[in-house]
């Protein structure tokens, strides 16, 4: 129990401290990469999702690990994934987003929080009649992931996945650099030579990348205390987040961020008066039939929410926000947009780009593909009157 | 030698008393705060839009993503200068080249 406890805390701690000094938001990963090609973020988001695919392969392999998260796989996933990537585009902050927000003070993203839970209400209502309807139709298989259904050990099958991942990246990195140098005067022998050359010329230019990365680190470390109060590198997020996933994929299951909103949900409307446990989706489908209570993933995400209020406050980041009037529709529509989204597909960014695609699920795939759909649609509307890089 | 900020590409920052005199200078001052991404990038180059060459907009702001983010949406039309107040409140000087 103590040991429980522990790992919740040091794991949702983790992540609250390195999400909110990363600024680790999947909005800004993929809308400023839309928006005007910033993928700083976005190289975050990837060093994450493969590093945490690597070590739960091996985990998987070895038999270290609690549980996967497979949900059924078909449209549901597009559909839903779009709903979320529209709704946290027009938040301003995904469910992980939203989350070290509420830490650092905003009264924006607990208003956006608390419309979430509006649209997993409603969800919860609308449950029995969208089971026989849009899951009934948009459904395809049972869930699954390549670490079960491949017959290459899990550990061998991340890895190359991740290598495989980091080649093709080399390969665009390599051209883009190339074409610089080469100018208009390149003949067929020598675009040949670029296509084969290209990743190796993008692998030198990830390793000086990688070398600068380090020294960088290192020279941090001179002086720790200041260090540690100015914004980091989406990287070093990464490889934090990455350790805590890793500790809890080992502990407990994948991390995910909005189920377990959702089961707060129906928590706290069964503490004021709410049978939460006579609707189907909380009783039997969220809560499994165990009754509606506390479970340790609603309280890891509750120390998300304290590690980013800590983090802030030492950073001198903490302070309550109060929003633009003209902000609150972002917050509601956001929210509410987020909460339905989430449920549809469902998963949020968190238990589909990140965790769904490192445990190689094939229902997050097509998830994945739908909530950066729905924040591309999203972006040019916003951009609208500026336009908009990609 | 490689320092912090070639990692984390974040822009120079302003003294506070360098700030102030700049505040006074600028031609355009946004109100950002309470404000979310992506409206103060939108607002950033709307406003550079509206300005000469060499004319100063300054962007208040209290979202902490928006000192990093305002001056990597506008690029190559601005040069960008941050504050930090270290109490949760920031100024984004983007003077237009």
């Amino acid at each position: 129990m103590v040991a429980t406890i522990l790992v919740v805390a040091v794991v949702g701690l983790a992540l609250g401290v390195f999400l909110q000094k990363g600024r680790f938001c999947f909005v800004n990963a993929f809308r400023d990469f839309f928006a005007y090609k910033d993928s700083r973020v976005t190289k975050g988001v990837a060093v994450a999702t493969l590093l945490t695919m690597v070590f739960w392969g091996i985990a998987y392999q070895f038999g270290y690990y609690g549980a996967l998260w497979t949900p059924e796989w078909g449209l549901t996933g597009l559909v839903g994934g779009f709903v979320f990537g529209v709704g946290m585009t027009y938040a301003g902050g995904c469910a992980s987003g939203t989350l070290y927000r509420a830490g650092e003070g905003y009264l924006q993203f607990w208003l956006t929080l608390l419309f979430m839970g509006v649209g997993y209400a409603a969800f919860a209502v609308a449950f029995p009649t969208l089971e026989s309807t849009y899951f009934e139709t948009f459904t395809f298989g049972s869930g699954v992931s390549l670490f079960t259904l491949s017959s290459i050990p899990a550990g061998l099958l991340a890895l190359a996945v991740a290598g495989g991942a980091v080649l093709v990246y080399a390969a665009v990195l390599g051209r883009s650099s190339e074409t610089g140098t080469l100018g208009g005067r390149s003949d067929v022998a020598s675009v040949q030579l670029t296509a084969l050359l290209a990743p190796i010329a993008g692998l030198r230019r990830i390793a000086r990348g990688t070398r600068e990365y380090v020294a960088g680190i290192v020279d941090a470390w001179r002086d720790p205390l200041a260090a540690s109060k100015r914004p980091w590198d989406p990287r070093t997020a990464a490889l934090g987040i990455t350790g805590a996933a890793v500790l809890w994929f080992t502990q407990a299951s994948i991390v995910g961020v909005t189920g377990p909103e959702a089961r707060w949900t129906g928590y706290l409307l069964s503490q004021v008066g709410v049978d939460a446990e006579s609707y189907d989706y909380w009783g039997s489908v969220l809560f499994q039939g165990q009754g509606v209570d506390v479970t340790t993933d609603m309280v890891m995400i509750g120390f998300v929410i304290v590690g980013a209020f800590l983090a802030a406050s030492w950073s001198g980041d903490f302070s309550v926000r109060v929003p633009k009037r003209r902000r609150l529709p972002n917050a509601i529509g956001g929210g509410l947009l987020m909460g339905a989204g989430s449920r549809l597909a469902p998963g949020c960014n968190i238990g589909n780009i990140y965790s769904g695609i490192a445990e190689l699920s094939v229902h997050s795939f097509i998830a994945a593909v739908g909530i950066v759909a729905g924040v591309y649609v999203m972006t040019r509307w916003i951009y609208r009157e500026v336009g908009c890089a990609i | 030698m490689p320092s912090i900020d070639d990692v984390t590409n974040a822009p120079d920052e302003l003294s506070d008393d360098r700030a102030d005199k700049l505040l006074e200078e600028a031609d355009l001052v946004q109100d950002m705060m309470g404000e979310v991404c992506p409206y103060p990038q939108v607002e950033a180059k709307k406003g550079l839009q509206d300005l000469e060459s060499g004319e100063l907009l300054v962007q208040e702001t209290d979202h902490v993503p928006c000192t990093e983010n305002v001056p990597r949406a506008v690029g190559d039309d601005a040069e960008a200068r941050v504050w930090r107040s270290g109490d949760a409140t920031y100024r984004i000087y983007l003077r237009k080249r």
